[in-house]
């Protein structure tokens, strides 16, 4: 089988560009989904039905549809709506932060719920409020707990951004089927993203690795 | 027998392959892989191409990527288009069994290359020295020529003027190549979308200030959407006329099978007929009959 390592090497200042895309858009989205995800996590569990239900829901919309329609909804309606023309970008950005926040948000409530409800008595019991007490007692110690449930979603992200070429972004997707469409060729490619791919989830695995020991500790 | 056994064989195997195809498809290859003695005939049902002189029943399996109106396109769960069209007519001329089946552009591509499940794909693919590297080519049968797409009220001119504009184009095509010369190879001015229904929404949204496409591509989305009110803008000197050509696997036989069948409905009149069908114009085919 013919592998032309020449249109790779063609192409590798835009991949290597694409990829810079790639870990800032995934970096900027799993931290606003964290923020959101906590947000809608905390409301999703309210005694209140007003904060419950909408949580509720958006949880089932983002869980429950496709990423590439969220993806062109944002970047061909909601973006536009505010912004007056489409911003790939941002677009980009939105879409996974809003999706990823439906995911974190059940991680959230799945560490938060792993903590012993004695816990949030005992601390409410010496004084503290109930934001304290989820503050400075629970909290802490069920991130540790959400480590690696984090490191998967991350993980996803990372891969998942890979969808943003349809609205072209110019990530590594997006370079590779560029090479792809100029060469006629899917191999070279679709092998070389995989393998970038590859490195940049092997490398994060690595890190989470390292924190979760690191807390442990 | 043997050959009709393996033929049996292997419409079964493409009746799985393919997860689109309908159920009574897929009970006709059951049947032909149990009785085993009628599976060339049950195949051929799928194709409305007449039985030539009997030399050569095997049926051709075309690819042609269904997202190119009015070139070809999917109503409902059939093909239509242009090509189709033309497709059939040339099959007829050729007295050769057929099928063609919806198969988006990249898987399109790589197997046709690999000629083992599909033999052709038409799909508009314009004959390019690049692509002659992977594929063989039939004689051209279509003229096509980019053009620009831009609001009523835009003063593009040329695709000189684009440069420094934003420029939605479908990667891969030729629109893509001829822009990425002139706006600059990875320039994220120009957008290269999966399909032109994108790349057009994206004008339309405002993200972009021109889309290049094929003339009759954009002609068809004017037609059909006079409220946006869009002008095309034609660019001889930049963009010059191409020609769409089947593409086959490097060596294929059936060149040599089909390109006088091509020639015969260019020259007998059937060709202008497809072309008024859905064009609503004469071809002009002086360029496909003297380009040889």
């Amino acid at each position: 089988m013919d592998f032309r390592f020449d249109i790779i090497e063609d192409y590798f200042p835009l991949l290597m560009r694409g990829t810079l895309y790639t870990i800032c858009i995934s970096l900027a989205s799993i931290v606003i989904g964290s923020i959101l995800g906590l947000g809608v996590g905390l409301g999703k569990m309210s005694r209140f039905w007003f904060l419950r239900w909408p949580m509720q829901s958006y949880i089932n919309f983002f869980r429950g549809t496709p990423l590439l329609v969220q993806i062109f909804i944002v970047h061909f309606a909601l973006v536009p709506l505010f912004y007056g023309k489409t911003n790939a970008i941002a677009a980009g950005v939105i879409a996974l932060s809003l999706n990823a926040a439906a995911y974190t948000a059940e991680i959230y409530r799945a560490g938060i719920q792993s903590i012993d409800k004695g816990q949030t008595e005992a601390a409410l019991s010496i004084g503290m409020t109930p934001w304290q007490a989820m503050r400075f007692v629970v909290l802490p110690q069920a991130i540790k707990r959400m480590i690696p449930a984090f490191g998967n979603e991350f993980i996803v992200l990372l891969k998942d951004s890979s969808l943003l070429t349809f609205i072209t972004v110019p990530e590594i997707m997006y370079w590779s089927n560029a090479m792809k469409n100029q060469y006629i060729r899917v191999w070279e490619p679709f092998l070389t993203a995989a393998l970038i791919y590859f490195i940049l989830t092997y490398t994060l695995n690595k890190l989470l690795v390292w924190l979760e020991r690191k807390v442990q500790a | 027998m043997n050959k009709r056994y393996t033929l049996g064989m292997l419409t079964l195997v493409a009746a799985i392959t393919l997860s689109g195809c309908g159920a009574k498809k897929a009970n006709d290859a059951e049947g032909a892989a149990n009785g085993g003695n009628n599976g060339a005939a049950n195949s051929s049902n799928e194709s409305n191409a007449t039985s030539g002189s009997g030399a050569d029943d095997t049926t051709y399996l075309f690819a042609s990527d269904g997202s190119y109106a009015p070139m070809e396109y999917m109503d409902k769960d059939v093909l239509k288009g242009f090509d189709i069209d033309f497709l059939d007519a040339v099959m007829k001329e050729a007295g050769l069994k057929y099928e063609v089946r919806n198969v988006a552009w990249d898987a399109m591509l790589e197997s046709v290359k690999q000629g083992k499940e599909y033999q052709a794909g038409i799909s508009s693919i314009s004959i390019t020295d690049e692509r002659k590297q992977t594929y063989d080519f039939s004689a051209p049968y279509f003229e096509s020529t980019n053009v620009i797409l831009v609001k009523e009220d835009s003063d593009i001119k040329s695709a000189s003027d684009l440069k420094g504009k934003k420029v939605a184009v479908q990667g891969g095509t030729t629109a893509d190549i001829l822009m990425t010369k002139i706006i600059g190879e990875g320039n994220t001015d120009l957008k290269k979308f999966d399909s032109n229904a994108v790349a057009l929404l994206e004008l339309d949204q405002g993200g972009a200030d021109a889309v290049v496409a094929d003339i009759a591509i954009v002609r068809d989305y004017i037609k059909n959407n006079p409220d946006k009110k869009l002008k095309e803008v034609l660019d001889n000197t930049n963009f010059t006329p191409e020609y769409y050509g089947i593409a086959y696997p490097k060596d294929s036989g059936l060149k040599a099978k089909l390109d006088p069948a091509i020639k015969a409905v260019i020259e007998n009149g059937k060709y202008a007929e497809i072309y008024k069908k859905w064009f609503n114009e004469e071809p002009d085919t002086t360029h496909l009959t003297e380009t040889e």
